[in-house]
This record gives structure tokens, sequence and C-alpha cells, in this order.
């Protein structure tokens, strides 16, 4: 995942290397993301997720649209 | 203790070996660590990386990869509890403070137009050391849907 300025930054990017658009995230949407994924990544007791945990995940950060379906 | 245990073990130290140096454990320096053979911590080493707990450079047993940590310099730079970590990519940046819990700077660049940014997380939430509000202007691009992270996980 790569950081942008702006939207048209990232279409410029996609269309010059022939990738596919993909979703963007804010900055803020992102680190409320990364809280909930990574908060206990150093526990002794993360073993992973399972899709559904992933799922869950996804809904509490308000990720709801059809590319974060799993 | 069986396999199962020492797998866990295993991946808790190498993260908090990446957390307290800033850098993975070599294999030789893990099978210190838990009194075990080389050759028996590099299959543990193969089966975590199996597992997606971490990721291996293709043949090798080197880690290059303990998300949000990277094994390689990177242009997302983390400064926090006085160290500078890398990270994996624009998401990763944000999930070392998130992992460590604690406040931090990051030095990134901004793909196309290659501009230095500065991101500050303190108390828990996103600070402007600029004053620019540039913070609210930035985006996070993910290519790919979360079904395909897997199938090649340095390009996502």
């Amino acid at each position: 995942m790569l950081l942008f300025r702006s939207e048209e930054m990232v279409d410029r990017w996609c269309k010059r290397n022939g990738l596919e658009h993909g979703e963007f995230l804010t900055i803020d949407q992102v680190w409320e993301l990364s809280k909930l994924w990574y908060h206990n990544r150093l526990s002794m007791d993360f073993h992973g997720r399972n899709l559904e945990q992933v799922a869950e995940v996804f809904k509490q950060a308000g990720l709801t649209s059809k590319f974060w379906y799993i | 203790m069986n396999n199962e245990t020492l797998l866990w073990q295993v991946r808790h130290f190498v993260y908090n070996h990446f957390a307290d140096t800033i850098h993975p454990p070599s294999v030789e320096q893990t099978a210190q660590h838990f009194n075990i053979s080389t050759e028996q911590a590099g299959e543990l080493y193969k089966e975590l990386n199996d597992r997606h707990s971490f990721f291996l450079e293709p043949e090798t047993l080197t880690i290059r990869m303990a998300n949000p940590f990277s094994g390689l310099p990177t242009d997302f730079k983390v400064h926090a509890n006085g160290k500078t970590y890398f990270a994996n990519c624009a998401w990763d940046m944000l999930g070392i403070p998130a992992a460590l819990h604690c406040d931090a700077v990051i030095d990134a660049v901004l793909t196309e137009s290659g501009e230095s940014v500065q991101i500050e997380i303190r108390d828990g939430k996103i600070t402007d050391p600029s004053g620019t509000s540039l913070q609210d202007q930035l985006l996070v691009h993910f290519p790919l849907p979360f079904a395909r992270w897997y199938d090649d996980l340095v390009f996502t």
C-alpha cells in the first residue's frame, strides 16, 4: 500500500503502471484500521485471524464496500 | 513443550526482537534463544511463513516482513521509542505505533510526486507537525482486495 497526495495522483500512477484502481482510504481511516488490526500483534496470544475475524475488523473500521468483502 | 506451543513462542520472540532491536532475529539467534538446533528453528520459521505469521525471503530463512515491521529499508520510516523502524507500506507505517502502543513520528515519501512528508502520532491521535493540514489530503492506496493480498505480498 502506497501513499499519495491526491486521487488524481493515484489515477495517474495506476494508469502508467497498468494497474487496477483498487481503493483508497484517508490517513485517519487507516489509523483506525491499524489500531484494530495491529493492537495485539506483539502478544503471545495472537495467532493470526480467521476470515470471520478479518471481516469483523473491516466492519468495525467502517470498511463495508464490496472491495472489503471476504 | 509441544511443537505448537514452541511455534507460537518463536513467533512471539521474532516480533519482540523486531520491536526491541528494529531487526528480525536470524535463525541462529532464535535457535540459541530456545536452545534448539538451527534445523529445528528453520522448520519453525518455514511453518510460521506458511501460516502467514511472518514472511521469509524466497528460498531462505531470512525474515523479510513481520507485519508491520520490515526487515529491509523502505520509504516509510517510523521513529518511536528512541528507535527508527522501517514499515512495509503506508498502512504498516501506522501499524507500528499501533502495535507498540506509543507515540511516533513518521517520515514517508509520497508515490508519484516524490514529496517527503511527516506524520505524527501523539496520545493515540494523528497530529500535524507541519501545520499545513497536509495529512488531511493524504490517501493510502489499496491496489488489491483482501482475497488477493497474499498472492504477491511484496506488491500488495
